[in-house]
């Protein structure tokens, strides 16, 4: 574990700062905005349109904001749309934002950083790895945007990898934890592994810094299913274990060499910063834009990189979205960096967090108390990815089950049900791997049909 | 770390535990499930997601039934009570699907014993965008139009424009469907649309997922609107009564309402 204890964990700061783009510093003592976007449907029909709408409009107006209301800081993030796997679509997006942001930073003293996040395509039923020969190619396609991306300047290397996503879904929609388990906590380990050693060779060749991930294609779809009060396809104490499962896969990043910062949308952030101490960025009450969920506040209480996740690009009453949404970013961060600059950092990091505690099961996880020990149970278990992401859902539902016991959580009885077969069907699980691995190939290949355990190695 | 004494529900409201319905899916089904004993238990075994029992069930039905009684008054019977529980948020996305393969095991047996098949309700194409690797919301749509009776086709996702328009073209469907989370790949349903038209294909073209909003599903001629999965049997049910994309447009309120 990084730190001694949870207390240790606060917002602003990680054990291990980076520095990268013009003058950024991440967990080196401020919070600094990070602003998501998505490009107009239709602007991605050529490259130049492209470009323009990501250079000219979405980042000049972004910047231009950002020095209007004197933020210090400023990265941005381009999720990369599909049609930028092809090179000619990308690179002079991602050099075309490199040279806006060096010019901001030249003439405002502003400090600017453009973090790429590249789209995994990948699919199941057509190979994950390399020389799979799928239809499309796309694990070579992979690749082949990590290399672009850092050739034409990325300062930030970035994935939502999809590794285990085909037993994910399944676990989801059938409230399946041991398919989660072995599709995210397992495979999906070993996937992120396979990519992200990769990713670093890429970053580090060109100067780049590879970040991390996050469990989108998994712990995301789960808590999304899960929504909020009004929802009904998925339990929020299953979407709780799965987002600790989820940990334990993203993790593996930063043990193959990533340096964080890792993504806003892992909200299994505040575990692995416990782990490994590495700066993360989170997203909640100011990506309202994007989606809602019941933790808005808590996700703040140990962010190093504030998000609004994603935007699309278009008018609003005070300018234009992105404009809008970083003002709305850039106060939240001024209100930390105030409070860290008043000595107030662990009030305002415990006030977020209390909003939101006991406001549903994933949030009273996610409690920078309660993420430490999740954190413990999976540093406990090593490197074993099988045993360390067990302990990780076992260490998540008891928690849930000990905060409803001693009645500081309340939970609906089928939340409460569903937890209950969730501990009971972890423990009936093989205490080795590889016990485990027969058990789980055997039962899923009959149930995902897109499952292929070629697809890791195996 | 966490005051005492707060009341922190005066805050913050827990909707979820405030609201929920205490009603057992046993109270439910003692209301809507079958008299007959033998539909009844075949029923039983789709409600509580007994995959091991239906088998057994049909079996011992097709003794004293018809084989489409079975399905029709026992298998989608019990169903019909999984949609309700579902309804009433004390059955969910799980217990749907698990009901629905239950169902689906069951009315295998039975149809075996169909000459000719079981009459399907209708064909449907379903898809996920071009460039969109997000096909959960369309595999859970295409469970709940199984469910329904439908014969479903699923291109799967991440599927060429080119490739829907073809498909639909050979296999003539009722509906065709697409789904999309990305907003930048949500505009391959107006190319397919189009593509459609120009061949003379007028059937309504279903858009729906995350990326996806009405007003954008309606932009283009054939396009109507889902919003979420457990909405699109009732619209298909009416295509099938006749209804053009226009008519849906024209009455989707009424037909989702409640769904």
């Amino acid at each position: 574990m990084a730190y001694k204890d949870a207390d240790e964990m606060v917002f602003g700061t990680a054990k291990s700062p980076v520095s990268y783009g013009f003058g950024i510093k991440v967990g080196a003592g401020r919070v600094i905005p990070e602003l998501n976007y998505a490009p107009r449907p239709g602007s991605e029909k050529d490259p130049a349109r492209l470009r323009k709408e990501y250079v000219d409009y979405i980042s000049k107006d972004a910047l231009n904001r950002a020095v209007t209301l004197g933020f210090p800081d400023l990265q941005l993030e381009t999720e990369w749309v599909s049609q930028m796997g092809d090179p000619k679509m990308s690179r002079p997006t991602v050099e075309g934002q490199k040279e806006i942001t060096e010019k901001f930073h030249e003439e405002y003293g502003i400090n600017t950083a453009v973090r790429h996040t590249i789209p995994d395509q990948r699919e199941a039923e057509e190979g994950l790895r390399t020389g799979m020969k799928g239809k499309h190619s796309y694990p070579e396609h992979l690749f082949k945007c990590a290399e672009v991306a850092c050739e034409a300047g990325a300062d930030v290397l970035s994935c939502e990898t999809m590794g285990g996503k085909e037993l994910a879904d399944y676990a989801v929609t059938n409230g399946d934890i041991t398919a989660f388990l072995y599709g995210v906590g397992y495979l999906g380990s070993i996937d992120m592994e396979y990519v992200w050693s990769e990713f670093v060779n890429i970053a580090k060749k060109n100067k780049s810094v590879a970040g991390g991930d996050t469990n989108c294609s998994g712990a995301n779809v789960s808590m999304f299913m899960a929504g909020g009060y009004l929802d009904n396809d998925v339990q929020r104490t299953f979407s709780a274990v799965t987002r600790a499962i989820s940990a334990a896969r993203t993790l593996v990043a930063w043990e193959a060499g990533a340096s964080g910062p890792d993504k806003d949308c892992g909200y299994e952030g505040p575990i692995a910063k416990a782990i490994a101490g590495k700066p993360c960025a989170q997203e909640g009450k100011n990506c309202q834009c994007a989606h809602a969920d019941l933790q808005g506040n808590l996700m703040a209480q140990i962010t190093d990189l504030w998000s609004n996740e994603s935007v699309e690009y278009h008018p609003e009453f005070g300018g234009t979205s992105v404009q809008c949404w970083l003002g709305s970013l850039g106060y939240e961060v001024a209100l930390m960096n105030t409070a860290i600059a008043t000595g107030q950092e662990k009030t305002l990091r415990d006030l977020y967090m209390t909003t939101d505690r006991v406001r549903g099961p994933e949030g009273y996880i996610l409690a920078y108390d309660n993420a430490y020990k999740i954190g413990k149970a999976i540093a406990d278990n090593g490197n074993d990815i099988y045993l360390r992401s067990k302990a990780a859902a076992l260490e998540a539902a008891k928690i849930i089950k000990g905060g409803y016991d001693s009645k500081e959580l309340q939970l609906t009885n089928k939340q409460k049900d569903v937890l209950l077969n969730v501990i009971k069907e972890l423990e009936a699980l093989p205490a080795e791997e590889a016990k485990f691995v027969e058990y789980a190939d055997k039962k899923y290949k009959e149930l995902v049909p897109n499952y292929d355990k070629k697809n890791y190695g195996l | 770390m966490v005051s005492k004494g707060v009341d922190y529900s005066k805050i913050l409201k827990r909707y979820d535990v405030e609201a929920q319905n205490e009603t057992s899916p046993e109270a439910i089904a003692k209301k809507m499930l079958p008299t007959d004993a033998v539909f009844k238990k075949v029923a039983e075994a789709v409600l509580y997601m007994k995959f091991k029992e239906v088998g057994p069930a049909v079996t011992e039905a097709l003794k004293t039934k018809k084989a489409l009684d079975i399905i029709n008054d026992g298998l989608v019977a019990g169903m019909e009570v999984v949609a309700k529980l579902y309804a009433d948020h004390i059955y969910y996305l799980p217990e749907i699907m698990m009901a629905a393969k239950t169902m689906e095991i069951g009315i295998a047996l039975a149809e075996k014993q169909i000459p000719g098949g079981r009459e399907t309700k209708g064909l449907v194409v379903m898809h996920a965008a071009e460039g969109d690797p997000h096909d959960i919301g369309k595999n859970i749509a295409a469970v709940m139009m199984r469910s329904s009776g439908y014969t479903v086709i699923d291109m799967g996702k991440d599927v060429a424009v080119t490739d829907v328009v073809a498909e639909v073209a050979k296999s003539k469907p009722m509906l065709v469907t697409g789904t999309a989370l990305m907003t930048t790949t949500m505009t391959a349903f107006p190319a397919a649309a189009e593509k459609l038209r120009n061949k003379n294909i007028t059937i309504p073209f279903m858009a729906a997922g995350g990326a996806v909003n009405r007003d954008f599903a309606e932009s283009f001629d054939l396009g109507i609107y889902s919003e979420k999965a457990p909405q699109t049997p009732p619209i298909a049910d009416k295509i099938k009564a006749g209804y053009d994309w226009r008519k849906i447009r024209a009455e989707w309120e009424t037909i989702v309402g409640g769904v």
